[in-house]
């Protein structure tokens, strides 16, 4: 494994109270492999992603439990600067909004150069070489002129390449990307999501991808794990949780999208709102919303039981599920 | 189609650019909404999609008089609304409502509930008497699914999808005819959206609403409308009722923007063709001569910078028939299926 999480948790300290966002999540990428972390606002998906590398807001969080091993080595135990090595070079980022991520008082030569002045010593003239190259892989036309102008004179879909050429730049061995198309239309998210997965072939990198969408994911990914009030509810191989979901959660999620292939009647919606997480619910978080919920999931955590080698679900009666 | 309620005709919005200070002249045009036409019929929902900067928020705006058109006209039965002001214009705004996108900005923080769902009675006061407006509100808490109980909190205490609930009770007050929903449910996670489109499905039947519907996401647009007009840049480039331009699709971007949708369905990614568009949206200040796609198009040839296509019924479907013969604003429109047929993949069991 290229990266495991084993039992992280993350606590969010407020003057309403405590905010348990991450409560033992678990999972792992291998390199060449694209996980998909898929939840709604507020499941945890992302605050386990900061966790990892390393970019946890601290306070109000804190990790308060388990490990993030990547590499061989529990990132959680190493001293900041030794943290700040790994972060960039090993493993990156690419965050949602590329307008607010990058600088805008900089040229994008000049960022996409930083990497390698800060990281790897190079000479102003070198990077600028780099910045250059890294412009045409993720396919920016003109990057010689380019490379000089400011974020604010990209489309949507140019930064978002620019923030793609900057996570590659030290070619890690693993990128996470938070929600990388959810702010792009749908032609430019079709061009930008098959940039990052001929990349990712080409590298060979782990690939950590978190959305709430549910078509980018059976898009591109090889495993899924659903995320739910910071718990993973269910983990498996793509095909199997599409052709019949282990969890109520997923169920319902899978079935309350509409379809662009039919006109359904009415949708199937999942009643209810989702936890507040400085008041979890007792048992399993989501049986207030279950329609499969009885006695034993208001008191018993369901653990993430083995539904078979490769895949999990943490719902007591998953069998149940699965048979629909 | 049934009785139209609302025809739109010739529908343009051009925002000048200027320069200069004390001398202001201009010097082009933001040609935002460049020749839209429909119709909307009763009770019916037409659900237009595009891209940003296509000018479908712009037409939204228009339609409801929070902009005034450049040229062309808007007819709600039959009287041309943007022509009219004063008592006229407030009685015909009754009749036309709008749902904003954002249920965080478009509700004011410092009103409770109560105010919020009320004030448009403050406006017409001819709708409800003053001693009734408390138990309508009530009513139409209700109507959308919330505790009357909740009359006089204020927004922050509501969840997003309770904020869009309180958002479409406003839409409701004056017992509009026309609806017009923009990007009603995009800012809502994906269990909330389905409850927030239910709720939208059951008001109409209700209450024989007809809704613009305004989204980018196609597949919610298919959900909900009976007939879909798909935007770039400034127009409509193809319309038709939603197995028409889903199922049969004529027009190169509909198709390009259908196949580029990413389907719930990891079986299908082997066996779909995507087409990939290239480039960016040309900007609307500058937008191509001829066809406006062309600069996009991978079946552009000479014509299409020379002459703009219509929108109309290409002719060799028209003598065919059938449901590749709708309106496409394109020279060479084309059937090709680029959604997977029903059943090709298996869904959840």
């Amino acid at each position: 494994m290229l990266l495991e999480v084993r039992d992280l948790h993350v606590e969010f300290h407020t003057r309403d109270g405590v905010a348990r966002a991450v409560n033992g999540v678990s999972y792992g990428v291998d390199a060449g492999e694209t996980l998909a972390v898929l939840g709604e606002s507020g499941s945890g998906k992302s605050v386990t992603a900061q966790a990892v590398m390393g970019i946890l807001d601290v306070p109000p969080g804190r990790i308060t439990g388990g490990e993030v091993v990547f590499q061989g080595r529990d990132l959680l135990k190493l001293k900041e600067d030794e943290r700040r090595r790994v972060r960039g070079a090993e493993m990156a980022m690419i965050f949602q909004d590329a307008l607010s991520s990058l600088n805008p008082v900089l040229s994008v030569g000049d960022q996409l150069g930083e990497m390698f002045t800060v990281h790897r010593g190079m000479s102003r003239k070198d990077a600028r070489a780099k910045a250059i190259e890294l412009m045409d892989r993720v396919r920016i036309p003109a990057a010689r002129e380019r490379v000089r102008q400011y974020p604010h004179q990209f489309s949507g879909g140019m930064r978002q390449r620019i923030m793609i050429a900057m996570a590659l730049a030290l070619e890690p061995a693993l990128i996470i990307a938070d929600e990388p198309t959810t702010a792009l239309d749908v032609t430019v998210q079709a061009q930008v999501m098959e940039l990052l997965a001929e990349l990712q072939r080409e590298y060979r990198m782990g690939l950590i991808l978190i959305t709430h969408d549910l078509g980018v994911v059976a898009d591109v990914a090889d495993r899924i794990a659903v995320m739910y009030a910071g718990r993973i509810v269910e983990s498996a191989p793509v095909h199997d949780i599409y052709k019949a979901p282990a969890h109520p959660y997923t169920r319902g999620l899978l079935e309350s999208i509409p379809r662009l292939d039919q006109k359904g009647q009415e949708l199937y919606a999942i009643k209810g709102l989702p936890p507040n997480l400085m008041n979890i619910p007792p048992g399993c978080a989501f049986h207030p919303r279950c329609p499969l919920a009885r006695d034993v999931c208001r008191t018993d955590e369901p653990p993430l039981y083995e539904v078979s080698s490769t895949r999990g679900s943490a719902c007591h009666f998953w069998r149940e599920c699965l048979d629909g | 189609m049934a009785e139209p309620i609302l025809e739109v005709s010739g529908l343009v919005k051009h925002y000048p650019l200027t320069r200069g200070i004390v001398f202001r002249k201009q010097v082009g045009a933001v040609r935002a909404v460049d020749g839209v036409d429909f119709r909307l019929g009763r009770g019916e929902t037409l659900g237009i999609v595009g891209e940003s900067g296509c000018g479908k928020s712009t037409v939204a705006k228009m339609l409801v008089n929070l902009e005034r058109p450049t040229a062309g006209s808007i007819r709600y039965k039959g009287e041309d609304i943007t022509r009219l002001s004063g008592k006229a214009l407030k009685a015909v705004r009754r009749n036309i409502q709008m749902v904003f996108q954002d249920p965080y900005t478009s509700l004011n923080p410092r009103m409770t509930v109560g105010d919020i769902i009320g004030e448009p009675y403050d406006i017409h006061p001819e709708v409800a008497p003053k001693g009734d407006r408390r138990r309508r509100v009530r009513e139409l808490l209700d109507v959308v699914g919330l505790n009357p109980e909740y009359i006089n909190r204020y927004p922050h205490q509501f969840s997003g999808g309770q904020r869009q609930r309180i958002g479409i009770a406003r839409g409701l007050a004056l017992r509009p005819e026309v609806i017009v929903a923009d990007e009603p449910v995009s800012a809502l996670d994906v269990s909330v959206q389905a409850q927030v489109i239910n709720l939208m499905d059951r008001l109409q039947s209700e209450f024989d609403l007809a809704y613009v519907f305004i989204a980018h996401d196609l597949s919610i647009v298919r959900h909900i409308s009976n007939r879909v007009g798909v935007m770039y840049l400034g127009r409509i480039v193809e319309t038709g009722t939603d197995t028409e331009i889903y199922e049969h699709p004529t027009h190169p971007y509909t198709q390009a923007l259908l196949s580029a949708v990413p389907v719930p369905d990891p079986e299908a990614r082997e066996h779909r063709e995507r087409i990939i568009l290239s480039g960016d949206v040309p900007s609307p200040t500058n937008i191509p001569s001829g066809c406006r796609f062309r600069t996009r198009c991978w079946k552009a040839q000479e014509r299409c910078a020379l002459e703009v296509p219509a929108l109309a019924v290409p002719a060799w479907f028209e003598a065919a028939g059938g449901p590749a013969a709708h309106d496409s604003a394109c020279h060479f429109a084309e059937e090709k299926h680029v959604v997977p047929a029903e059943g090709d993949g298996d869904g959840p069991g």
